[in-house]
């Protein structure tokens, strides 16, 4: 039986495989099919991948569009340091909350949960206003500021529980071979949390690059403007939508985050502490 | 070592973003004004006329400087709530009047009645100015308007033997028989994207005598009757008895609905003025196409009037300068450039004769400019809770009644009943 069932399981996997790609990857490719496609076309009942011309004046259109490399610019601004800052943050207070139990444990994982459980519109005015008393509403300062406080409660939580997959046991025989509680950290616990870091680091980043709402009532000011402010521009009043341009212009965006994406993903390598722990 | 290097660059990048946010500057006291202009302009050709006009504007008054503050329509409600609340929302703001007219309630609003001059308020058709007056408050100028129209294929009209209504109006009965003469085999008569129909149905209901809401604010009430139902009644009839309507498009957005029609499998289309451009960009280059006369129902060819407008901040330190602003920004001249722009009807009629004169009969742009004399005015804008009505309760129901799920006495019961209790 099993000599059977071999040779049709591994295709089997491979068709599932690709199926599950092209379910991922199809709505990139639409994007891509509706930056090269005319409106007429657009607007056509014919559907086609490929577009029966290209339109490629959606691109200079979607550039010629105020401040979208700009927009670009301060996004990966506001994304990167944001993502620093709640890396930087996170990664000490995730261990203290994987390792510490107790009242404090409890109370830290309850802050997380309450965080997560207000909707942005019930504390936009509050924030606003404080930022405001702060001078720093129409500020990229303020926007990565909110960014970091809006992603860490999350991000938090992800890297608590990678913490928490690293055995104690590596931490102590560290120890017990004369290393410092210092030295620990960053010869054993930080490197075998580099994968967490990282997905947390792509969470962090993704929330920041595609975030909308804070973007659009904190930042006054267009050259301050983040993509998701400037691409809603293709979207007029009265259902007015330019969609080439529109499709174009998300494609260009998306660029960035693929690339951060395809340099990352490389660093998030599981296993990493198979067979760490024997006995 | 690696570790190093990434805490430097972060602290790096936060010193640079927070030297780069202390170095803006703001005007100086003894500097010109300067006024915050929020735009919701987003065509490349209505960004460039709005640019135009406040260029001139600035040119002329050194003292009064314009400042335009690009924003996009979508969530600039939830936009300018908060700045609102938080005492930073721009000095001339543009909106729709459906939208503003809860902020002149909850007085965030300038009374611009002393600042219009006896010229504008003249200019303005008195449906179009009532739906900008608040508590006898004029607080917002009108600016650009869009009506339903009616585009058909000429040639599947010809070739149905249907001679093209060319008069002043044509009445929904003609409509009727139109539709049910050209649809033959694939082609069907009307394409109509009412996947959302409670905006069409409150701004055509006039023409059949239906208002909805008597009163305003929170005692507003509402009446379902003959003239409000007559609408959703004969786009029942004209899909179900008749199956003259794509029933599609039914289900469709009016963008959505446009390509059947260019595909001929509508001979008609119901569509915002607006499209007019669209059709004459995207249409195939063989398909001839023309703009019907406005729609007349037996109460007239009135639709209600949602313009958009220019409104002044109350808490504005500048309320008689951005009021100056906005009546040169109104200009004849000025208003039929920033329609043309952006496809849709000025709401002045020196504005509307002024782009009639430019365009001519192009694109139908005289059958469409002369819909722009019979807006009226819009019973629902000044009711309270027509937004959570519209959204909760008639979008549902006019969507039940559409697919044939309920009759027409539920969906009347279902609009009345929904709208007490709401306001119970």
């Amino acid at each position: 039986m099993r000599t059977v069932a071999r040779p049709l399981v591994r295709p089997a996997q491979y068709v599932a495989l690709a199926c599950y790609i092209v379910f991922l990857g199809f709505p990139l490719l639409w994007l891509i099919s509706a930056s090269v496609k005319s409106s007429g076309e657009l607007n056509s009942l014919t559907v086609s991948l490929l577009p029966s011309e290209w339109h490629w004046q959606n691109y200079s259109d979607a550039l010629a569009r105020q401040g979208l490399v700009r927009s670009a610019a301060n996004s990966a601004v506001v994304a990167l340091t944001s993502t620093a800052l709640v890396i930087l943050i996170a990664m000490p207070a995730a261990y203290v909350l994987a390792r510490l139990k107790g009242a404090f444990r409890v109370a830290g994982v309850g802050w997380i949960l309450v965080s997560q459980v207000f909707p942005v519109i019930l504390i936009i005015l509050p924030l606003f206003l404080i930022l405001r008393t702060m001078n720093l509403t129409d500020s990229l300062v303020g926007l990565t500021l909110v960014h970091t406080t809006y992603t860490l409660p999350f991000a938090l939580w992800m890297l608590q529980g990678y913490v928490a997959g690293i055995p104690t046991e590596l931490e102590e025989a560290g120890s017990m071979d004369g290393a410092s509680r210092l030295s620990v950290l960053r010869r054993i616990v930080f490197p075998l949390l580099a994968p967490g870091i990282v997905a947390t680091a792509m969470f962090s980043f993704v929330s920041s690059w595609n975030e909308f709402f804070f973007a659009l009532v904190l930042l006054q000011s267009p050259e301050n403007y983040t993509l998701p402010i400037t691409l809603t521009s293709f979207i007029g009043g009265e259902g007015k939508v330019a969609l080439g341009p529109l499709a174009a212009g998300s494609f260009l965006a998306a660029i960035p985050s693929i690339v951060f994406f395809s340099i990352m993903q490389k660093k998030l390598t599981g296993g990493l502490m198979a067979g760490a722990v024997k006995g | 070592m690696k570790t190093r290097g990434v805490s430097i660059a972060a602290c790096l990048t936060v010193t640079t973003l927070l030297v780069a946010s202390c170095s803006g500057g703001g005007d100086g006291d003894d500097g010109p004004v300067t006024l915050e202009f929020q735009s919701l302009s987003d065509q490349p050709a209505a960004i460039e006329a709005t640019e135009k006009i406040v260029g001139e504007w600035n040119d002329a008054h050194p003292d009064v400087q314009v400042e335009i503050v690009p924003t996009g329509w979508d969530g600039v409600y939830d936009k300018l709530i908060t700045q609102f609340n938080g005492g930073a929302a721009p000095d001339i703001i543009h909106y729709e009047a459906a939208s503003i007219v809860p902020f002149a309630r909850d007085g965030y609003l300038a009374d611009l009645s002393e600042h219009m001059s006896d010229e504008r308020r003249a200019d303005i058709p008195e449906g179009v100015l009532d739906s900008v007056t608040v508590d006898d408050q004029v607080v917002a100028y009108p600016t650009e308007l869009q009506s339903y129209m009616v585009f058909a294929n000429k040639k599947l009209l010809q070739d149905a033997g249907v001679d093209i209504p060319t008069g002043e109006t044509m009445t929904w009965d003609e409509l009727r028989e139109i539709a049910k003469a050209t649809t033959k085999g694939e082609t069907y008569g009307l394409g109509w994207g009412l996947s959302s129909p409670t905006a069409t149905f409150m701004t055509m209901a006039p023409g059949f005598g239906g208002e909805f809401f008597t009163g305003s604010g929170a005692d507003a009430q509402i009446t379902v009757g003959e003239g409000e139902m007559a609408l959703p009644e004969l786009v029942d009839q004209m899909a179900y008895e008749d199956e003259s309507i794509l029933p599609v498009t039914l289900t469709q957005s009016g963008s959505e609905s446009i390509a059947s029609f260019y595909a001929g499998q509508t001979a008609m289309t119901v569509q915002g003025s607006y499209q007019a451009a669209n059709i004459a960009k995207d249409a195939p280059k063989d398909m001839d196409w023309v703009v019907l006369p406005p729609l007349e129902g037996p109460a007239g060819s009135g639709q209600a009037a949602n313009p958009q407008t220019l409104s002044v901040n109350i808490d504005s330190e500048h309320v008689e300068e951005s009021a100056a602003f906005i009546e040169f920004f109104t200009e004849a001249e000025n208003l039929a450039a920033l329609n043309e722009a952006d496809a849709l009807i000025p709401a002045t009629t020196s504005a509307q004769e002024l782009m009639r004169k430019n365009l001519g009969d192009e694109n139908g742009w005289d059958t469409i400019l002369a819909s722009g004399q019979h807006f009226s005015s819009a019973p629902y804008l000044f009711v309270d809770a027509y937004a959570q009505w519209k959204d909760t309760v008639a979008t549902p129901a006019y969507q039940r009644y559409l697919a044939q799920e309920i009759d027409a006495d539920e969906l009347a019961d279902q609009l009345t009943s929904g709208w007490d209790e709401i306001t119970s």
